[in-house]
């Protein structure tokens, strides 16, 4: 991702300097600073409370931080409220828990958003989710509710549901750590597929396998910061801190 | 070690003792010395209670009562002299209004497309048809009067036939076109000056069954939304909306209905001069609905709070703004989530109608009482023995009613059943 030539400018499309974010006294986030590129593919891994969730969520501004700056494709995260909603639009996210709408049928949860936030006609709306249904591999599942759905069909919908907004950037919280092994494959099969279609990801999972294949660069957290930032091989090979052995040992 | 069973597709059937009659006899109610004791003293309790009401009901008990007082405990005086005028011919008119209402059913089973909607919707229109043939008359029981009630059948067939082959066929159409029938059947009821045939009745000898409907009715129809709007503001970033929300919640929660009414009808009065438009039986009705919403907004809020916070973040994440959040993700999650404390609550709004008794009208329960104190204190009517039979039949009224909300909504519970977490 270095090696660009001067013509085809690397665009960096979120840009983070010295965040910081407080819950009451407690410092989730302490200074991150990092820069992910157009089409790039970033897994961000730490153990657990290290604030790789809080990271994720001030980007869709879903938590707020309190200081430095955040810049999410051109556009700084400001109490503006059309910036948030801009950065919303534009921020597909992905939840370990699905989150999907329980009330409404697979197709609808599809539909909501552009129909109601980008007045997408609801002809074109069912159509793309058709299409989205056919990407993820489930179009027959349309008409049933998310209940009657497996967890990874489930979390197959939730993906479709963001993807439906078009947006430019996707982010996942571990969307896997709550599915069957089974299930777990054909999540990241989707996830992989979308890495090899341009779309730049920002996702939090300890499947490593998945992030040695598809990663561009392996960012660890620890304590609320980066403590590690390397493309894949030299992550597992050659990872310069000792608290990256430590945690690999402990989860491999 | 274990023992390796080899698969078997072969069933066995379950023991003999814990199937069948004996079975379950045996499993339920005596299952050691104390609890054959209990199944002994209860069974020989109901028997005895069951034995002497059978014997009331079946020997003793007389409710032709019930058929003098019919048309009084339906609609009270609406139809008397001092209502009506000479003529007394207002009967028609609550008839009318009952014709809407089998209108209303027969759409509503056209768009649901039978199931529940339909059966409940022929058993209340052939019942109705079916006062038609009692062999007494209700109050001044002319042919007229039965036709109307026959009426019901085309009225409901009507209705199905609208909603089936016209555009009218949505539940959307259904909902509007339930308002505006309720408002006709105000218009109907209050009448119009100068329109022959609809000279006005005062509200004040509006009475009877008919009474305790409007009042439930109208007040389950407009306390839900006023309900779901404090509920919505209880949880407002706003603290001033907040804030009075909280306030008009508590106040209605801490203040007895009864009292409540007494002071509409004592300190509003005193505020207000003394020509204040506002007739004492809509303040009562206000001050009902007022006070089932504070309920209502109560059981909502609890939905809300009970609702996973990853659905409101799912919902912003896709960048819908908050109102919508709320109207299309949390509310009707929410709301389906405590259907049965809402009915529960419609279930006590149409009992407490009673009370307007406070402000001196006759609704089915006070139109008993007072025939029963009148009959006691003067001896003017003949039915000395009847008391019971009135209030026993009242019972079987309300409880007809409250039960039918509650399988309704049991069964509406099921039936969302499909979507849920
Ligand atoms: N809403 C909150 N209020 C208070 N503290 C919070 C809140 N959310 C997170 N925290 C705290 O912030 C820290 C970072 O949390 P975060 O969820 O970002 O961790 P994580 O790296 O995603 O951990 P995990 O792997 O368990 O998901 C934790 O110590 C957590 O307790
Ligand atoms: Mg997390």
């Amino acid at each position: 991702m270095t090696n660009n030539g001067p013509m085809d400018a690397v665009e960096d499309i979120i840009v983070c300097r010295d965040v910081h974010k407080w819950y009451g006294n407690f410092h989730a986030l302490r200074g991150v600073t990092t820069t992910v590129q157009k089409g790039e593919v970033v897994v961000i891994i730490g153990p657990s409370g290290s604030g790789k969730s809080t990271f994720i969520r001030t980007i869709n501004r879903l938590e707020q931080h309190q200081r430095g700056d955040i810049v999410v494709d051109g556009i700084e995260l400001t109490n503006d409220i059309r910036n948030i909603d801009a950065i919303r639009r534009d921020v597909g996210m992905v939840f370990q828990s699905f989150n999907l709408f329980p009330h409404l049928t697979v197709q609808r949860n599809i539909t909501l958003a552009p129909t109601k936030v980008r007045k997408m006609p609801s002809h074109e709306a069912d159509a793309v989710a058709m299409e989205l249904l056919e990407r993820v591999g489930i179009p027959e599942q349309a008409d049933k509710y998310p209940a009657q759905l497996s967890g990874g069909q489930q979390q197959r919908v939730a993906i479709a549901r963001a993807l439906a907004m078009q947006p430019n950037i996707m982010l996942f919280d571990e969307p896997t750590s709550a599915l069957d092994p089974e299930m777990i494959k054909e999540v990241l099969e989707v996830m992989r597929e979308l890495a090899e279609s341009q779309m730049t990801i920002l996702a939090v999972s300890h499947e490593l396998g998945f992030a040695r294949e598809v990663a561009d660069r392996i960012v660890m957290f620890d304590e609320g910061q980066i403590v590690e930032d390397l493309p894949p091989d030299e992550f597992f090979n050659n990872p310069r801190h000792e608290r990256v052995k430590h945690f690999l040992s402990q989860i491999l | 070690m274990s023992t390796i069973t080899e698969p078997t597709t072969t069933q066995l059937p379950p023991p003999r003792s814990e199937t069948g009659l004996v079975g379950w006899l045996r499993a339920n109610l005596f299952s050691s010395g104390f609890n054959t004791v209990l199944t002994v003293v209860v069974g020989a309790l109901a028997g005895w209670a069951l034995w002497f009401g059978l014997l009331w009901l079946f020997v003793d008990s007389d409710f032709t009562v019930i058929k003098t007082l019919g048309g009084l405990l339906l609609i009270g005086q609406y139809n008397s002299e001092q209502a009506c005028g000479e003529a007394r011919n207002c009967f028609w008119r609550p008839q009318v209004a009952l014709l809407l209402v089998t209108l209303m059913l027969g759409m509503s089973w056209a768009v649901a497309g039978g199931g529940l909607t339909k059966r409940i919707a022929i058993l209340v229109t052939v019942v109705v048809a079916l006062f038609a043939f009692l062999p007494y008359s209700l109050e001044r029981m002319g042919w007229d009067v039965r036709l109307l009630l026959v009426a019901n059948v085309p009225a409901l067939l009507l209705g199905w036939a609208l909603a089936r082959y016209t555009a009218l066929g949505t539940w959307r159409w259904v909902a509007i076109l339930a308002v505006v029938a309720f408002l006709l059947t105000l218009v109907l009821l209050r009448g119009l000056p100068g329109v022959p045939g609809l000279q006005p009745v005062s509200l004040l000898y509006w009475g009877g069954l008919m009474l305790n409907l409007l009042l439930a009715v109208a007040g389950i129809v407009v306390s839900f939304p006023i309900g779901i709007a404090l509920a919505l503001g209880r949880r407002s970033r706003l603290p001033v909306v907040k804030l009075l929300c909280v306030v008009f919640i508590e106040v209605f929660r801490g203040v007895p209905l009864i009292t409540l009414l007494f002071m509409s009808q004592v300190l509003v009065p005193l505020a207000f001069p003394e020509n204040f438009p506002l007739d004492s039986l809509l303040r009562a009705a206000i001050i009902i609905t007022l006070f089932s919403a504070a309920y209502t907004a109560e059981n909502i809020r609890g939905g809300l709070q009970a609702l996973h916070p990853g659905q409101a973040e799912a919902a912003r994440a896709l960048g819908l703004p908050g109102w919508q959040t709320t109207l299309l993700i949390s509310l009707p999650q929410a709301i389906r989530n405590v259907i049965p404390a809402i009915v529960g609550q419609f279930i006590a709004l149409f009992k407490d109608t009673s009370l307007v008794y406070i402000i001196g009208m006759l609704d089915i329960v006070e139109l008993s009482r007072k025939f029963a104190t009148s009959h006691v204190e003067n001896g003017m009517l003949p039915y000395l023995d009847d008391v019971h039979e009135v209030f026993i039949f009242l019972a079987v009224v309300f409880w007809i009613f409250c039960f039918g909300m509650s399988y309704v909504s049991g069964r509406i519970e099921r039936h969302l059943g499909v979507g849920e977490r």
